[in-house]
């Protein structure tokens, strides 16, 4: 098996590989060299230099080192090449079995317009909107259908540019024309579409997996609205506090159901957007996710495991009857960034680094003492995962092992987490994605 | 009955003790007739990694010079080389470094070896047990020389530091060094006609005015060049071999190979003391069916070839030393 991926990621994949008796071949860039994954695989290629498009995304030197080395598969881990089709098919086109769904459905997840369509069909719900709108007042006529507050969005958006919130009808003609004009200028495509904006949901998410025989489960949800103000998750948990049956029931059989519609096989994620009883699709990511050890705590099942079982043509071998949860699993992440100046990412060289321990602890992670943190890449340095009969007890074993945790060299998010775990809202469940932001706002 | 010299380093681990583990066990290959003291150098190459322990010994033996060859990895092997650690230090390495007077230059395998007159810490202790190579160590530049100093004391060679899975025969531990012995003696029919081909191959080449000659068959090819200069005949050829070691200041340039792959040298193989008078095509790499070519990018000398034929190069790997100077 190749990993075609670096840090934590790398380690839980070679991890499962050897516990499987699968040999193991890491790739590396120059800046990594001294990192774990390279150290703990039976063999290691340096791929490129450390930027990643040189390197990690590299997919010719990654593929090579897959030939010469033998590898039957690859695991693309997430992030990278993880959800890239193209590079899903080459591997195919070379005769090496890329652990993931098919190249076919990972495109058509990959594309948000094509997803939320193919959902739709699967009769998952979907965020009310529109298709493409010809003039502000068809636009008028559409809005007062959804409910204020909207959406207008660019259909070639990114980054937030030709996007506006309109709270009510008499800001719509405005908001249309200049965000017209702003995608026009930033995208020479000026075509605007409108969503329903829902004010401060909850982001669940729901952990799938099916075989290539179309098989499917999935393994409960996961609570990750603990996000900072640019959408990244901080803090995730399963099961989902507070989650009314008839949402939660609404949440599994929607994606089961849309796995079945599409085909899919392996591990994969779909997002929702949850208000009240209400759900929303979002979007589906197919790979393994960053937090997927806290299905792992409750449901004791090895995911990675499961996924190179599945890719290599077995059937899952058990159905939906036979998983059941058992207790609280939280998750924090540990990064490099600084909390206090709106997550700057920090590098450099770890002094002195002590994980936690004892029952109910699982650390994720790939630095140690004198280990150097490079620029180049995402700035997750470690997961750490407390288990719990209960959520409270999953809470206080979380603040323990947090308050043990010494990782000295870089400012880290552990602060910042501790100070999460102990807010009221925390800590009754009753929190979504506005919760951080408006956290940090109080503090300025 | 062969004379070979053998190089034997270590840089991992107890590293004096696994060169007396390793002496030990070349006497299960034929009898060890003089044998080095033990120094220490600084790894060759620049490369951040443990100081070595060098020595050299002296071996009559029987073996052909590829069944030697397979001996000795598999001697390696057996003290902790693995397979793993390609390109980090070394548990042990042992080296054939002359095998007679003749000469073999195959892509597994090339007698005399191809740094034996470039590098202090096999210069050192060969002139050590034979006076023949004092004018070669003599020539060799002071800064290769300095580099290796001789340890202090060398047990004696009967009370081995280390396990004695390979000691010749003390609490019977010999029946493993047989076995490996005997079971590549049993491929050696057929390495000793290919010896014997190289044999008559090499008289011819000597005899002939030819600088290199190739006879291939249907699944082999042996290819002999005349770039090497044999001990014997060293006082003879002073000027030379001078301008090639003690020459104007060395100015390396490291070739490195930019993508992942194959490596492949070019044919004909360029060899290390090779000049280059321009930009050429020195080795290929081999990724996803594409030849991806490894120039020299201007003039030079090759000081040394760093990766093996066929052998996976990865991103960064040094695969040329070219002396620019």
């Amino acid at each position: 098996m190749l990993i075609a991926n670096r840090g934590e990621i790398a380690l839980r994949i070679n991890r499962a590989c050897q516990e499987l008796g699968v040999r193991t071949v890491a790739v590396f860039s120059e800046a990594d060299r001294g990192s774990l994954h390279v150290r703990q695989a039976d063999e290691a290629f340096c791929v490129g230099p450390g930027p990643v498009a040189r390197s990690y995304l590299n997919i010719p030197n990654v593929i090579s080192t897959a030939l010469i080395t033998g590898c039957d598969a690859v695991h693309p881990g997430y992030g990278f090449l993880a959800e890239n089709a193209r590079f899903a098919e080459i591997c195919a086109d070379h005769g090496l079995t890329f652990i993931g769904p098919k190249p076919s459905v990972i495109a058509a997840m990959g594309d948000k317009a094509t997803a939320k369509r193919v959902m739709h069909d699967a009769g998952v719900a979907t965020t009310p909107g529109t298709d493409i709108l010809s003039s502000a007042d068809e636009a008028r006529k559409a809005a007062k259908k959804i409910g204020y507050p909207v959406l207008l969005k660019a259909t070639a958006g990114g980054g937030g540019k030709g996007m506006r919130t309109v709270e009510n009808e008499q800001d719509l003609e405005r908001a249309f024309s200049s965000a017209t004009a702003e995608a026009e200028a930033s995208f020479k495509d000026g075509r605007l579409y409108m969503e329903k904006l829902i004010i401060d949901p909850r982001h669940i998410e729901v952990q799938v997996l099916a075989d290539s025989f179309g098989n499917v489960v999935h393994l409960g949800e996961r609570d990750c609205s603990v996000q900072k103000p640019s959408h990244q998750k901080l803090i995730e948990e399963a099961p989902a506090p507070n989650l009314s049956q008839k949402a939660r029931n609404a949440l599994h059989d929607m994606a089961v159901r849309a796995c079945k519609h599409v085909g899919y096989s392996n591990a994969g994620t779909l997002e929702f957007l949850v208000s009240g009883d209400q759900v929303f699709f979002m979007e589906m990511n197919t790979r393994i996710q960053v937090e997927h050890p806290v299905t792992e705590m409750v449901y004791s099942i090895d995911l990675v495991k499961e996924q190179i079982r599945v890719a290599s043509g077995e059937t899952l071998g058990y159905t939906q009857r036979d998983l059941v949860a058992r207790g609280h699993a939280i998750e924090c992440r540990i990064n490099a960034e600084d909390s206090s100046n709106n997550f700057a990412p920090q590098a450099g060289t770890l002094a002195d680094v002590v994980f936690p321990g004892g029952p109910g602890i699982r650390v994720d992670t790939h630095i140690y003492a004198g280990a150097t943190i490079p620029p180049y890449y995402d700035s997750m340095l470690a997961k750490i995962v407390a288990f719990g009969e209960t959520r409270d007890a999953a809470i206080a074993r979380m603040e323990r092992a947090l308050r043990e945790t010494v990782v000295d060299g870089v400012n880290t998010t552990i602060d910042q987490c501790l100070e999460i775990l102990a807010h009221p809202r925390f800590r009754e469940g009753r929190y979504d994605i506005g919760f951080l932001p408006s956290l940090l706002k109080a503090r300025v | 009955m062969a004379l070979a010299y053998l190089g034997i380093g270590s840089n991992l681990g107890d590293s004096a003790a696994r060169v007396r583990d390793a002496i030990l066990a070349l006497a299960s290959l034929g009898s060890v007739r003089a044998q080095s003291s033990l120094y220490r150098s600084a790894p060759w190459g620049g490369i951040d990694q443990p100081a070595f322990i060098n020595a050299v010994v002296r071996l009559d033996t029987d073996l052909t010079p590829l069944a030697l060859l397979d001996v000795l990895k598999a001697i390696e092997r057996r003290l902790g080389r693995t397979p793993g650690e390609r390109w980090g230090p070394r548990a042990i390495d042992l080296d054939i470094l002359t095998y007679d007077d003749e000469s073999v230059e195959l892509t597994t395998l090339r007698i005399p070896h191809p740094h034996l007159y470039e590098r202090g810490f096999v210069l050192v202790p060969l002139a050590e047990i034979d006076d023949r190579y004092r004018p070669a160590l003599d020539a060799l530049p002071a800064s290769e020389r300095d580099g290796v100093t001789r340890l202090p004391v060398a047990p004696p060679a009967s009370e081995p530091s280390a396990p004695a899975a390979w000691c010749p025969n003390p609490r019977g531990g010999a029946g493993e060094v047989r076995s490996e012995t005997k079971a590549v003696m049993s491929d050696e029919q057929h390495l000793s006609g290919l010896a014997e081909r190289v044999r008559v191959l090499a008289q011819a080449l000597v005899a002939s005015d030819l600088l290199s000659v190739r006879v291939e068959r249907k699944h082999e090819a042996i290819e002999l060049a005349r770039n090497y200069v044999p001990a014997g005949r060293l006082a003879e050829l002073p000027s030379e071999f001078e301008s090639a070691t003690a020459a104007a200041p060395v100015k390396l340039d490291t070739v490195r190979a930019d993508l992942v792959g194959i490596f492949h040298l070019c044919r004909p193989q360029p060899f290390e003391g090779e000049r280059l008078e321009g930009d050429r095509e020195l080795a290929y790499i081999e990724a996803l069916g594409i030849r991806n070519p490894v120039r020299s990018r201007g003039a030079g000398r090759v000081a040394a070839i760093r990766a093996t034929d066929g052998d996976p190069v990865e991103y960064g790997q040094p695969l040329f030393e070219l002396d620019r100077g």
